[in-house]
């Protein structure tokens, strides 16, 4: 999922500064379990607008707010509330009030997150990042776990000469993720491919913008 | 003698570091250099130590080939992309630079550019991979050198880092990847070193033992507490200590001339690399107790 963080709201009111009211879009997925878009953050961004003299004409909380076109057909019944509004805020991902930007576009779109990375849950609302979209997944070679985003140098060949007792030079809050990738090979029986020098990333893969299309036979991602 | 043929020849090398300055003011980095002139074999040139902003370690070893040194071309992958790593490498080829250190870098982390971009897009691996195509006149997409480079390649290794297995993977790795030397992090217990050595025998590559000046016995607890991979065993921190504050140095410089004479007399490895840090000046007098000069 897609991890975000409320931004400062002295930061937001300073971006909404010159406009009145407003219509405010969560997200049921990602920011409803990050706890930055779902029902209750709706609802207390209201209630702070208020406080300040703001005018709040609606809120709505699409299914997947990045799905644009679905998006666009939930948001149909508050059509009023929308037109009544100088400007929506979006408390979903950066991808999320880019399909608000979409949708309308005679009005500005203002974010009220931070969008910080692809993440795992680990507990409730805690997260980790583990995958950091490289394109070209390279898990199979280094025992599951992702030096790419793990290693803060996101080497390929083994740890660097920072490592110290398992921790990482970088910080030694968190475990050095070649340590890591050993002590799992070693235990699967892998380190005959530990041992294998891998090539430097191809990053072509993950050059951006991407996109993709699966629709019908044709399957391919234009750079 | 280049670097090349002082290891080929079985002579006891002697290596050590100037760190390029921070700004166009370089009297004082000349005339530590100047110091070491003739005493050592080769002198390494740091990239950006620590992550820290200085001279490129290109233009510097140029100024050192200009006086007559042997400079071994420290390079990191932290700051540059991989053509940025090719192209710098065929400049420093082109200005006579032979010997070059291949290393991953500190991470921007721990410097004075903390909000740096960290590059990596390769790794030390990798970019002895790299060089090695070079010096075989293609680059790393395989595409014909219009003349090739001619470097002889260094990497370094921790001998002491904790777990030590993966650690000496990757040492394989660049072995196999075309290093002719490896310069050691900080090692100061010799004996756990010839059991490092007596793996690393079984390797076509030279091996110069890294030795950093002890200053006081406060630096020895900062390193063993601090700096990943570096142990100081408690009798060289009482050695310090018992010097007291004003001998502390004097101390540390008869430590590491002790070390090298063992290392030398029982042809425990190659040579030594010495890093003086901001001691520089030092570094004749600890050749001179340790009987190399
Ligand atoms: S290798 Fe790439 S795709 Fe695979 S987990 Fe790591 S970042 Fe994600
Ligand atoms: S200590 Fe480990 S995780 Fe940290 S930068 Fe070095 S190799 Fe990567």
């Amino acid at each position: 999922m897609i991890i975000t963080k409320k931004r400062d709201f002295k930061a937001l009111l300073e971006n909404i500064a010159d406009y009145k009211s407003f219509f405010l879009v969560g997200c049921s997925e990602c920011a409803s379990l990050c706890g930055t878009g779902g029902e209750p953050e709706l609802a207390a961004l209201k209630i702070a607008l208020e406080a300040e003299g703001k005018t709040v004409t609606g809120t709505m909380l699409p299914k997947t707010g990045c799905q644009t076109l679905g998006t666009k057909i939930e948001l149909k019944k508050d059509k009023d509330a929308c037109a009544a509004a100088d400007a929506i805020i979006v408390m979903s991902c950066g991808a999320g009030t880019q399909s608000a930007v979409e949708i309308f576009p005679d009005k500005p779109v203002f974010p009220s997150n931070d969008t910080l990375f692809l993440g795992n849950m680990t507990r409730f609302q805690m997260f980790d990042e583990r995958c950091s979209l490289c394109g070209e997944c390279i898990l199979d070679k280094t025992g599951g776990i992702c030096p790419v985003t793990a290693c803060p140098k996101g080497l390929l060949n083994g740890p660097c000469g920072g490592t110290n007792e398992g921790k990482c030079e970088v910080s030694p809050d968190i475990e050095c993720a070649w340590v890591r990738i050993y002590n799992r090979m070693k235990k699967t029986n892998r380190l005959e491919d530990f041992k294998k020098t891998l090539s430097p990333k191809n990053w072509s893969a993950s050059r951006k913008p991407a996109t993709l299309n699966t629709r019908g036979e044709k399957e391919e991602v234009k750079k | 003698m280049s670097l090349r043929d002082a290891l080929n020849s079985g002579k006891f090398v002697v290596t050590a570091e100037v760190g390029p300055a921070k700004g166009t003011d370089i009297k004082k980095i000349l005339h530590e250099s100047e110091l070491l002139k003739g005493k050592v074999d080769a002198l390494n040139v740091t990239d950006n130590q620590s992550a820290v902003m200085r001279i490129s370690s290109v233009s510097f070893c140029k100024l050192l080939l200009e006086m007559g040194h042997e400079p071994i071309l420290q390079m990191t992958c932290r700051d540059r992309n991989r053509i940025g790593l090719q192209s710098d490498l065929l400049g420093a080829s082109i200005l006579g630079i032979k010997n070059v250190l291949c290393m991953t870098g500190d991470h921007p982390n721990a410097g004075d550019h903390k909000e740096a971009k960290p590059v990596y897009d390769i790794e030390s691996v990798q970019l002895l991979q790299i060089v090695a195509g070079l010096n075989a006149g293609k680059d790393m997409m395989g595409n014909e050198l219009k003349g090739a480079t001619d470097f002889y390649q260094g990497a370094v290794v921790t001998p002491e880092s904790n777990p030590i297995e993966p650690q000496l993977m990757k040492f394989e790795k660049k072995i196999a990847a075309g290093a002719n030397f490896f310069q050691t992090q900080a090692i100061y217990d010799i004996d756990k070193f010839k059991d490092f050595m007596s793996y690393a025998r079984q390797f076509p590559v030279k091996i110069l033992a890294g030795l950093v000046l002890l200053k006081s016995a406060g630096m020895a607890n900062f390193m063993n507490k601090f700096v990943p991979g570096i142990t100081v065993p408690q009798n060289l921190i009482d050695e310090l200590k018992a010097a007291g504050k004003e001998k502390a140095l004097d101390a540390g410089i008869d430590i590491m001339a002790r070390h090298i004479r063992q290392l030398k007399d029982e042809k425990i490895c190659d040579g030594v690399h010495i890093m003086a840090i901001g001691a520089e000046d030092k570094v004749p007098e600890i050749m001179e107790r340790a009987g190399l000069l």
